[in-house]
């Protein structure tokens, strides 16, 4: 293998939001940083390309439909002289995926984000795994879960973390925004996430059914729920029901500009979620001063470094919750600089071991 | 021999090794080492070997582990033993070498500042490692060619934990103990669960002849460097032409080589001696070694005193006939009953058998002994199982009509349907017989494939089934496949119920008595001396072992041992009124239904 070329078969890369998006982003900016990486070639499903590129990074147009897609993709691989390595995006384009890099001769590369592969797939998506020379998977309970429906040696399985933004940082909590949601002398506990009636286990429920019993001790809090979805109606629902209305706040979508002020006023992240494929949003919380709660059943565990840097807690136990939300409330952990472990850097300099060691010159 | 253990937390966002969960790991291998115990951790915390010892060279203190070299920049936990050790020290210290301790584990670190990774092609003997290369920041796990010692390890991503036991690994409480359907179906396929896998998804055992290194990317792919198939194939190649005298001499020297190097200790040596050919001429061989005193122990059993299934009179005949200092045990079944709780306990992972080696190792240990030789691999090296007539002949006769595409499922189906209580093995005949791979799982199948739903339910049998894919798995013991006939069985039953089956059982029931069983005749030096002639002497080949001893073993015990021997544990099972989970199951309530299946029911994991 000479300076290898990569193709990336991604969904959304330059030019889209999203956490998929930015991952794939870092991954493959890692990937074209490498000394012996001649170039990467991005085929999107969506987005645009008028973003600036890393150098070596080669976007094409993005293709809408499946067949379209896959044709693109071949095309692509056919008109860029040799490519080595298909890295695929998303484990819903790992077919099309798996059929380029058979027939260009290439090594396959997969990357997995969580939910997507916790549960048997199809055979043409096991195939396709089991014919990939590497895995990469966000977290430990990611690669378990898939390890559990496909028969693969699972040493080609690896862990590729999510990685955090610079941006979060500890800082001031806003004197603008204390002042647009009233919360000057108040505790902040908040959740940030998506608020879909699809995504229930992310655990609001059972944060509001525990907040009678924290404000009973702890009567200075306000818990302020981010981000938005089909759900909010129901949850603003459950939150008059449990009587706490007043005490609840429910931000809606933030502006991806503002949302490191939105976590630097919390106190408290709390997200007791039961499907998480890492949790990103405990590594930006923690890294913007918060005390974090979370789940021990999920991706969450790697976030939370096992509990090292939050608490990891039954999230379906309503006396751990609220034991962790009196606790946390009372005796705020604050910043550790652990939370760095997840940094660009450390991810980067993976990125190009694993790409060294798993795909070597010959 | 010993347990060791590791935690290496190699992904760049794992919390560091943690101290207590490597104690809980090594600590509950207390009974593989209870002479002493010591923990190693890196500067940086990210890796830490921990070792239980039962000393049996260089029984100083210098001898504990884990053990660095004189640099810092090697640290090694190690259990088994290097019989070639004085040999390889000695070319060592001619090379420069400077040592400090009277072990074999630090010829292993030498060696490895030598040759690096290329050292385990040097080692004679029965060993599972862990090397930490503090320069490489690598940590080099290695498993000797047969597989006698034990190496487990779950990967989860960020951190590897390896221990010589399963249930170490899972005392350790911080790996997952999902099931892994491909251990469970083995298990009910063979009666022991088949490596690499184990019940747990997470844990995996390394391949016997095998080394992995594992860096800050996690593992690396597993290298093979022995392999019994590729000795037959090499051996069948060739066509020594020599005189019956001559093939007994090249037998007999090397035997008593083998032998020889098994004796290597710092503490008496003892055997196990039952009425068979392969203890007894092990027997006779250490007494042509030098050895003068030898402490023989057999198993007798209450019921069978005075039967023609009591192999007592005979052991008792051999060790006259050596001269050796003879204990015959007596095992009750009221000592069953009572021990039955403690062997659970300490059966690692699930298996049929074993509980006769856990009383011989328990007499052994009542005298004190902390080493026995051991015959075990003498009807895989000599060909003594009827697997070495019947696989060849059942290949021979179905081969063709086994070809026939789904001729064989659809003779299981009618006869597995109409007739209900047709013995599975039976129905399966054309299946499975017409191919090696096929015709073992035949002879040493506990259940047949498609009977594995009634037992284990649909999903599990589904998914283990594809995962383990029994007759890919078993070819693999075939790969290279050897020419002869005898070199394929030979392959087949060294590498799966020896590996998967025997050499586990006397590991654990050893073990949980502190002691140390060796095994002359699962060498692998022995075999590449031995696998060009024992196949052209397959009918005879026991008797080369039988005169192997100057004194030969008598004519009575090589034609006494063909019909074997019995033991009572099936009828004590049969009554124990805690053995009663094979009722739940209809077809294991036939009256036919051999007590293995039902046995195997009983000890897999709900």
């Amino acid at each position: 293998m000479g300076p290898r070329r990569i193709l990336a078969l991604v969904a959304d890369a330059f030019g889209s939001e999203g956490g998929i998006a930015t991952y794939d982003r870092n991954l493959i900016a890692s990937l074209a940083s490498c000394r012996d990486v001649a170039e990467v070639v991005v085929v999107p499903r969506r987005g645009k390309s008028t973003i600036k590129l890393p150098p070596r990074v080669h976007q094409l147009r993005s293709v809408g439909g499946r067949a379209a897609y896959s044709l693109a993709a071949l095309w692509a691989a056919r008109s860029h002289r040799t490519i080595d390595i298909v890295f695929c995006g998303h484990l819903y384009m790992a077919p099309a995926a798996a059929a380029v890099a058979k027939i260009v001769g290439a090594h396959l590369w997969i990357q997995i984000h969580g939910l997507e592969a916790w549960h048997a797939l199809s055979s043409p998506y096991r195939t396709s795994i089991e014919a990939a020379t590497l895995i990469t998977a966000v977290s430990r309970d990611t690669r378990r879960r898939l390890l559990e429906w496909v028969a693969i040696d699972p040493g080609r399985v690896k862990v590729l973390p999510n990685t955090l933004d610079p941006r979060f940082q500890p800082g001031a909590k806003s004197r603008e925004l204390l002042d647009r949601y009233n919360l000057h002398n108040k505790k902040v506990l908040m959740t940030v996430s998506r608020l879909s009636a699809k995504e229930r286990y992310k655990g609001h429920d059972r944060v509001l059914r525990a907040l009678p019993r924290v404000l009973s001790q702890h009567p200075e809090v306000m818990y302020l729920i981010v981000g938005d979805g089909d759900d909010r109606k129901r949850l603003e629902r459950l939150a008059t029901e449990h009587g706490v209305d007043d005490k609840v706040c429910f931000v809606g979508q933030v502006d991806d500009q503002r949302i490191v002020d939105y976590f630097r006023l919390a106190d408290v992240f709390v997200m007791p979620s039961t499907a998480e494929g890492f949790g990103i949003v405990f590594i930006e919380a923690m890294a913007s001063g918060a005390t974090v709660i979370g789940g021990n059943k999920d991706g969450s565990l790697d976030a939370l470094c096992d509990g090292l840097l939050g608490k990891a807690i039954d999230p379906e136990s309503d006396e751990d919750l609220l034991e962790a939300l009196n606790s946390a409330l009372a005796f705020p952990s604050g910043y550790d600089n652990q939370v760095q472990r997840f940094s660009r850097e450390m991810f980067a300099d993976h990125v190009v071991e694993l790409l060294s060691q798993v795909f070597p010159l010959h | 021999m010993c347990g060791i253990a590791g935690i290496y937390a190699y992904h760049y966002a794992a919390n560091p090794a943690e101290r207590e969960e490597l104690r809980r790991i090594r600590d509950h291998m207390s009974a593989r080492g209870p002479d002493g115990f010591g923990e190693w951790f890196s500067s940086d915390g990210r890796i830490g070997l921990g070792h239980r010892r039962l000393a049996i060279l260089d029984l100083s203190e210098r001898g504990l582990q884990p053990m660095l070299s004189s640099d810092g920049n090697l640290a090694i936990t190690f259990n088994g033993e290097i019989y070639n050790y004085r040999q390889l020290r000695a070319r060592l210290e001619s090379q420069g070498h400077i040592f400090r301790t009277d072990t074999d584990t630090e010829v292993l670190l030498h060696l490895y500042a030598e040759k690096g990774e290329a050292m385990v092609n040097e080692l004679r003997g029965m060993f599972a490692f862990g090397l930490w290369d503090a320069q490489k920041r690598a940590l080099l796990l290695v498993r000797d060619p047969y597989g006698i010692k034990p190496l487990y390890y779950a990967d989860d991503g960020w951190t590897l934990r390896f221990a010589s036991q399963v249930k170490a690994l899972v005392a350790g409480q911080k790996i997952s103990t999902n099931p892994e359907p491909a251990g469970l179906v083995g298990f009910a396929l063979f009666g022991s669960v088949p490596e690499p896998f184990t019940t747990y998804q997470e844990v995996r055992s390394l391949p016997a002849g095998s080394f992995m290194w594992v860096d800050r990317i996690g593992t690396h792919d597993i290298k093979r460097y022995f392999c019994i198939a590729e000795v037959y194939r090499s051996a069948d190649a060739q066509k020594p032409r020599r005189t019956n005298d001559e093939v007994q001499a090249t037998v007999r020297n090397s035997l008593l080589e083998s032998v020889q190097h098994h004796l290597v200790s710092d503490v008496p040596v003892g055997a196990f001696l039952s009425g068979g050919v392969d203890s007894g001429a092990l027997v006779g061989l250490m007494r042509d070694a030098g050895q003068r005193e030898i402490q023989t122990i057999t198993l007798t059993f209450e019921e069978f005193r005075a039967t023609r299934q009591d192999e007592a009179p005979l052991a008792e005949r051999i060790a006259a006939h050596y001269a050796t200092r003879h204990i015959t045990r007596l095992v009750t079944e009221q000592e069953f009953r009572e021990d039955l709780p403690k062997i659970l306990d300490a059966m690692d992972q699930p298996t049929i058998d074993g509980i006769n080696t856990w009383f011989v190792s328990k007499a052994a240990r009542e005298l004190g002994l902390k080493v026995v030789l051991s015959g075990l691999g003498g009807d895989e090296l000599f060909g003594g199982y009827p697997s070495f007539n019947d696989i060849p002949l059942s290949v021979r006769l179905l081969s063709i009509p086994g070809q026939i595409p789904w001729l064989g499922a659809l003779v299981r189906r009618l006869l597995g349907g109409f007739a209900h209580g047709f013995n599975p093995k039976t129905a399966s005949i054309l299946e499975f017989g017409g191919t090696y791979p096929g015709a073992y799982l035949l002879r040493r199948g506990l259940f047949m494939p498609w009977e594995l739903e009634g037992i284990l339910g649909k999903e599990v049998a589904h998914h283990g089934l594809r995962r383990l894919d029994p007759i890919r798995c078993i070819g693999e013991a075939l790969d290279p496949e050897p020419k002869s006939s005898f070199g394929k069985v030979a392959a087949l039953e060294s590498s799966l119920y020896m590996r998967n089956q025997l050499l586990r059982d006397a590991d654990w029931a050893s073990m949980a008595h502190s002691l140390e069983v060796r095994v002359p005749l699962v060498d692998a030096t022995l075999l590449k001396q031995l696998a060009p002639l024992t196949g052209q002497y397959a009918r005879r080949s026991k008797r080369l072992l039988a005169n192997s001893p100057r004194l030969p073993l008598p004519n009575e015990v090589v034609e006494r041992a063909k019909t074997g021997f019995g033991t009572p544990i099936e009828r004590w099972l049969r009554r124990d009124n805690r053995v009663q989970r094979w009722k739940q199951i209809p077809a294991l309530n036939l009256e036919s239904c051999p007590w293995a299946r039902r046995w195997a029911v009983q000890l897999a994991p709900a």
